[in-house]
């Protein structure tokens, strides 16, 4: 049985703490608090890390960590990014310049993404088409990143393990290449 | 969403200032949001409190997650022990706007006399 780590980022509201809890299969570890940010809309935010079990139908174990969407935390997010063997990057289709939060986390995980995979969900796309799945390949290409863009909504089980399963599908691929002479 | 009074802020700036002041060792007082905001501060050496607030917050955050999950009721406080000195951080159970206090002291600090005096101040600021 192999054991996995994944790490979720992304903006603050985008559903991080949402998408483990999806899919976890104990209760997930929480560690909101009440959101005293008055620029964002949010009742209640997380500031230390989320943590949830998943199991794959191989038997392997997927452990699921969450960091805080806000900079300010960004200390954590490197102590979260260790062992990890790939990184989902969640983002909110609703605010005012979802390709500038996604850079954020391009930009704070710039060494971690130089070697892991990753894999960007896209969330309230519905109600918030703009941008475009295409305009984050977009940026994604500008910085010769060749990253998948989903289009979730993390409150959906099934659009979480969709995450999952790309994410671990590009991990499969690359051990492949490394084991091919 | 609920801000902290203007008097509250005004009383921990003051009591932060009276708390470096009062007590040999301490290099940091910062007073923070249980969400990681500084609302006061006084330091004196270069540490700055917008890191402290959010390191605290997130210490704070999962040092109530342990204390809830060993059963232990509400987490008071947390003391990281160093080489060089001590961070002492003790939650403020407010209704409105939980803080966490957090103390940094060197080696001149008596860790008993600087947790009493946070503890101290979290009562005082629980009840402003």
């Amino acid at each position: 049985m192999n054991e996995y780590k994944i790490l979720f980022t992304g903006t603050m509201g985008a559903g991080k703490t949402t998408a483990i809890g999806s899919v976890s299969e104990t209760p997930p570890i929480v560690t909101d608090v009440a959101n005293t940010d008055a620029s964002v809309a949010k009742e209640r935010t997380t500031v230390g890390l989320d943590f949830g079990q998943f199991t794959l139908d191989n038997g392997d174990r997927v452990r699921l960590f969450g960091t805080p969407g806000q900079g300010r935390f960004d200390f954590l997010w490197k102590i979260l990014a260790k062992n990890a063997l790939g990184l989902i990057i969640l983002t909110d289709n609703s605010r005012p310049d979802p390709l500038a939060d996604l850079a954020v986390y391009l930009d704070g995980f710039a060494e971690d993404l130089a070697t892991l995979p990753c894999v960007i969900g896209v969330g309230r796309r519905d109600s918030h088409p703009v941008p475009s799945l295409d305009d984050y390949a977009a940026v994604l290409a500008q910085r010769e990143l060749l990253v998948p863009v989903i289009d979730v909504d993390v409150r959906r089980r099934d659009d979480v393990v969709l995450l999952i399963d790309t994410l671990l599908a590009q991990l499969e691929a690359s051990l492949y290449e490394e084991e091919t002479p | 969403m609920t801000s902290l009074p203007e008097s509250t802020k005004a009383l921990a700036l003051q009591q932060a200032q009276r708390l470096l002041f009062d007590v040999a060792g301490l290099t940091a007082v910062v007073v923070a949001t249980a969400d990681g905001f500084d609302v006061a501060s006084a330091v004196q050496s270069q540490i700055e409190p917008s890191r402290i607030a959010a390191m605290a917050s997130s210490i704070s955050a999962i040092s109530e997650v342990v204390s809830q999950e060993a059963r232990l009721g509400r987490g008071k406080c947390v003391t990281i022990d160093t080489e060089a000195g001590f961070a002492v951080l003790h939650a403020v159970h407010r209704a409105d706007v939980p803080l966490v206090i957090n103390v940094i002291a060197n080696e001149d600090a008596i860790l008993g006399q600087v947790t009493y005096r946070a503890a101290q101040l979290a009562r005082t600021l629980a009840a402003a």
